[in-house]
């Protein structure tokens, strides 16, 4: 609890916390200030003007930027004088010289700011006469973001944005005077996975993003508030709608996620709901061997046809299940209840070999949330880069290091988006992590600094999967050694975005919904296996492409052996293509239901539009295929599902009722788990030749990237990363072909090299196209 | 591009004398300058990596001061005081002769590049306007007169080191003061000469 002080405004006498700013306090306070630089999440500069308010002091009453000043006991700030009344005029009237008033033509006419704040606060009319400024307009400074220096009012808050929060600060004001203009560097576009949240902070249209550009008036936008399905993180969004089309999403300020801000796959990926490839009929494959369009009862009947005869033949265990982690809570539990229940086969699970062992997911050590980040005195990253996988939680972490002064450790097989911003950096091979815990633990030699650093509780450590090739169970290792810690808490992460759900639903192996223990069955790998050796003959794909996400880059060969594959997708993949049944599902905001993020907390998603053609939600479909199997549900509605899900012990407080309309924005995190997490050997062997390093990168070619118009060009081309070192001995120098041979084949493929690597590491992006298995152990020669 | 080991070992050895890198950009863009002649993107670009700014950045400092040139100056660059003490004392006919002598207008750089010739805002030396600089070395009282000599006299004998007490003994009148530290090193090119973080390019 903060001190709080009075302080008088516009003769009210109101309480407040010390220390705040002006501006922060009267808004809390219930008295809007006008303003355009400030934002409550960046430093103040007290660049616009805007805000000016007359405070008395000892010297009389004084105009000053209420952004920049902190309230003090007794205070008395008047806000609607005349003279801060003839200021605002003023200040509006400057701030107009140069704009061009283009609102007709310009995107952010309706929900503008400076227009706003000209209708309420700004003179009639302007005493100049003379030229205004003139620019090129608008140039494309990335990708994704446009320019228009005509309307920009200098405020700085993509300045801001670019070098406090993003860490990435591409964009600066240059020729300051005046002809003061924002600008990228010449040849160096604007090119930061954030780039969109200064579109969506700029207060005038100056930025503006292609994927919206001239789409919409923002009276014209549906609009309702949702949960980003991009990553585990769970950003709070609002979705945005025009006759019945996605068209943007914007960050909604939550203090337990996201502050407000959404990485650029985020904000941008709704675009592949929308793609011409979007499945809108049920497929079902012909006597001639190709898929064609089908009803949906004959869709069904066939699907459910298919697998009653495995399991007549071969027994339920000849089924398995893969997927549930892009889907809702709902959704997921459904299909559990399909596997478990309504065929009987403990084989099923969300995780495509990529992710964490189920307990430290459902039942990590020391779990913590998000939000702890702000109060740690050190932070140990030692998983996947967070700025490709998890981006938001990258700023959640770069804000602790870089504002809130913790001390951040990041352990990582080569260069970081997090190392500018570290005061330990350890680099290690894949399949030596093991060893290297091991170290770290005693503190051995050049560790000693970090074991120290790790001493400073409170500690909140963030530990996944590095790699690929890693072994999964050395997270589980580092979580139970950063359990240990002094007052600690523990953030398992992986990236799939309803992972955790789909995990607490039961969709995964010996695990029960709601966390509790049940039959072993068998886990992704071992489906795979099954469906290689025979003893899996029937497969159900929820929203899942093993073939693309598996690591082993072998799934889509075990696929194709099975007997008989249901897939319900979004689109058609390289799993699905040989599928005997395909059923069209309905995406994001499409349906409504609820998901749970990587601390366990549970967040609502609403529906906006309705999904293309005859898709459906996959619960609905689920529950058909349950019928025909025959088991009757009582309701296949999202919502008694949903209520259903209120009965598992950690859902307890979770309902749809309490997240629309009782906890507010935060959520609410599902605690508790009767399973017990246990760490688990690592495997310490290595080979002796090369080490690969199988890491992820935000834009792949999931989805998400290659069926949105906007992303897919982003994308970049697969690249082998090479030590210096190493290359030199291959004889290897940039840009030469090399050919890469690991576990499930080879592959040629262009070479970069990368200082930053442990020698004897290679680094190859994974899914950009080239897969060679996720072995540990590779080789590279140079092509011919 | 990168610069050569003597340009990099200097630029290091500036680096050093601040606290943090990013204290060092402003004598590193001179440095860049005097490397090519101007301040090129790729300058910036070289500023920036030993800097730990992005380019822009580094870009954003660049474009605020008017001493970095973007665009190639002479060899000599003569900047004549026009503010309102060398106004008033005959600043404007001090840069129409600089001017006419050289062959350049204010503002240019002549054809040959010899010569880019400038007016600037105050140098701070009014007390003895009118003040006129050759690559940021001062002489003050010069007249229209000394001013053209001055001109020829970089024409004709092209000095390789130009320095103030040289130029203030042979084309200067009233000093602003007579007393002041002794500034025997000059500067070699259109940057300013500080000998101590090595821009200048003469050995101190």
């Amino acid at each position: 609890m903060s001190e709080r002080v009075k302080i008088t405004l516009d003769g009210r006498e109101v309480e407040v916390d010390a220390g705040t700013l002006l501006i922060q306090a009267a808004q809390d306070a219930g008295t809007y200030v006008p303003r355009f630089c400030w934002h409550s999440r960046m430093e103040p500069v007290g660049k616009c003007r805007m805000c000016l308010v007359e405070v008395e002091g000892p010297r009389g009453t004084t105009l000053t930027t209420s952004c920049t000043m902190s309230v003090n006991d007794g205070m008395v700030v008047h806000t609607a004088s005349d003279t801060v009344r003839k200021a605002q005029e003023g200040v509006l009237e400057f701030l107009l010289i140069n704009h061009p008033l283009d609102c007709p033509v310009c995107d952010r006419g309706g929900e503008c700011p400076l227009q706003d704040q000209t209708m309420a606060h700004g003179p009639g009319e302007s005493r100049y006469v003379e030229e205004k400024r003139h620019y090129e307009k608008p140039i494309p400074i990335s990708d994704l973001v446009l320019l228009d220096r005509e309307r920009c009012i200098l405020c700085a808050r993509c300045v801001r944005f670019s070098d406090e929060i993003s860490g990435d600060p591409l964009i600066e004001f240059i020729d300051r005077g005046n002809y003061t203009q924002v600008n990228t560097f010449p040849d160096e576009p604007f090119a930061s996975y954030f780039s969109g949240n200064t579109v969506q902070i700029c207060p005038v249209g100056a930025l503006t993003a292609t994927p919206y550009r001239f789409r919409a008036r923002p009276w014209d936008l549906e609009a309702v508030e949702s949960t980003c399905s991009g990553c585990s993180v769970g950003c709070r969004v609002s979705v945005q709608a025009s006759q019945n089309e996605i068209l943007r999403l914007l960050g909604v300020d939550v203090e337990a996620t996201n502050h407000g801000w959404l990485c650029d796959k985020g904000r941008f990926g709704f675009q592949h709901l929308a793609a011409p490839e979007r499945l809108t009929t049920p497929l079902l494959r012909g006597d001639d061997g190709e898929l064609h369009e089908a009803s949906w009862g004959d869709a069904l009947d066939r699907a459910a046809a298919g697998l009653a005869t495995i399991v007549e033949s071969s027994g339920e265990d000849a089924v398995a299940g893969l997927g549930g982690s892009r889907n809702t809570n709902e959704e997921a539990l459904a299909f559990e209840r399909l596997m478990r229940h309504t065929i009987g086969t403990p084989h099923l699970d969300a995780r495509m070999g990529d992710a964490l062992d189920v307990t430290l997911l459902a039942a990590g050590p020391r779990r913590g949330l998000i939000g702890d980040l702000e109060r740690a005195a050190t932070i140990l990253v030692w998983g996947p880069d967070l700025k490709e996988e998890l981006p938001v939680l990258f700023l959640r972490v770069r804000r602790a290091a870089a504002e809130l002064g913790a001390t951040l450790v990041v352990v990582h097989p080569r260069a970081n988006g997090l190392d500018s911003n570290a005061d330990h950096i350890v680099r290690y091979r894949p399949g030596e992590g093991g060893a290297l815990l091991e170290r770290l633990a005693a503190g051995e030699g050049d560790l000693g600094g970090v074991r120290a650093a790790l001493d400073e509780g409170p500690v909140v450590a963030i530990v996944g999967r590095t790699g690929l090739t890693e072994d999964s169970n050395l997270a589980g290792a580092v979580a139970g050694f950063a359990a240990e810690l002094s007052d600690s808490s523990v953030l398992a992460v992986s990236r799939r975005p309803n992972l955790y759900g789909a995990v607490d639903m039961g969709v995964a192996p010996g695990m029960g919904p709601g966390r509790v223990g049940d039959d072993p069955g068998r886990d992704a790998d071992g489906i795979l296996e099954g469906l290689g050796d025979g003893s899996v003959k029937g497969l159900v794909l929820l929203g899942s492409d093993p073939a693309g996400d598996h690591p082993s880059g072998t799934a889509g060969r075990a696929i194709s052996q099975a007997e008989f594959v249901v897939s319900i997708d979004l689109f058609l993949n390289d799993s699905n293509r040989g599928a005997d049944v395909v059923l069209p599902t309905a995406g994001f905001a499409e349906v409504e239901g609820t998901m749970t993020n990587l601390e366990g907390r549970v967040q609502k998603v609403n529906r906006l539009v309705p999904a293309p053609g005859q898709a459906r939600p996959a619960n609905e479909i689920l529950a058909d295929l349950a019928h025909r199997l025959g088991e009757t549900w009582e309701s296949s509605a999202a919502e008694s599902l949903g209520a259903a899900i209120s009965t598992l012990a950690p859902y307890a407080d979770v309902s749809w009722q309490a997240l629309d309309f009782g906890t507010g924005r935060d959520g609410i995190v599902a605690r508790g788990s009767e399973l017990e997490f246990s760490v688990q050997n690592v495997d310490k062997s290595i080979g002796n030749g090369l080490s690969l390093h199988l890491g992820r990168v935000l834009y792949d070619l999931g989805t998400a990237v290659t069926m949105g118009p906007s992303l897919a060009k982003l994308a970049p081309r697969p690249i082998l990363y090479l030590h210096p070192d190493d290359a030199a001995s291959l004889g290897v120098i940039k840009g030469d072909r090399v050919e890469l041979t690991g576990s499930a084949g080879s592959a040629v493929i262009d070479a970069a090299l990368d200082p930053s690597l442990a020698a004897g590491t290679v680094y190859l992006p994974f899914n950009l196209g080239t897969t060679v298995g996720s072995d540990p152990s590779v080789t590279v020669e140079k092509a011919t | 591009m990168t610069w050569p080991a003597e340009i990099q070992a200097r630029a290091e050895a500036i680096v050093a004398r601040y606290p943090e890198p990013r204290s060092a950009v402003m004598p590193l863009l001179y440095l860049a300058m005097r490397q090519e002649g101007s301040l090129t993107l790729d300058g910036m670009r070289q500023v920036a990596g030993y800097t730990g700014l992005t380019s822009v950045q580094v870009e954003s400092v660049a474009s605020f001061y008017s001493m970095y040139k973007r665009e190639s100056v002479g060899d000599y660059i003569v900047s004549v005081c026009t503010s309102i003490s060398c106004h008033l004392l005959g600043g404007e006919e001090v840069l129409g002769a600089v001017a006419d002598e050289a062959g350049v207008p204010s503002g240019k750089t002549g054809a040959d590049g010899l010569f880019s010739v400038e007016s600037v805002e105050c140098i701070g030396a009014c007390g003895g306007a009118p003040a006129v600089q050759v690559n940021y070395e001062l002489v003050e009282g010069v007249t229209s007169e000394s001013g053209r000599r001055l001109c020829r006299w970089l024409a004709d004998d092209r000095p390789q080191v130009v320095t103030s007490d040289h130029m203030q003994a042979e084309f200067g009148g009233m000093r602003s003061f007579e007393w002041g530290p002794d500034e025997s090193e000059g500067a070699t090119g259109p940057v300013p000469a500080f000998g101590p973080l090595g821009t200048s390019g003469q050995p101190s």
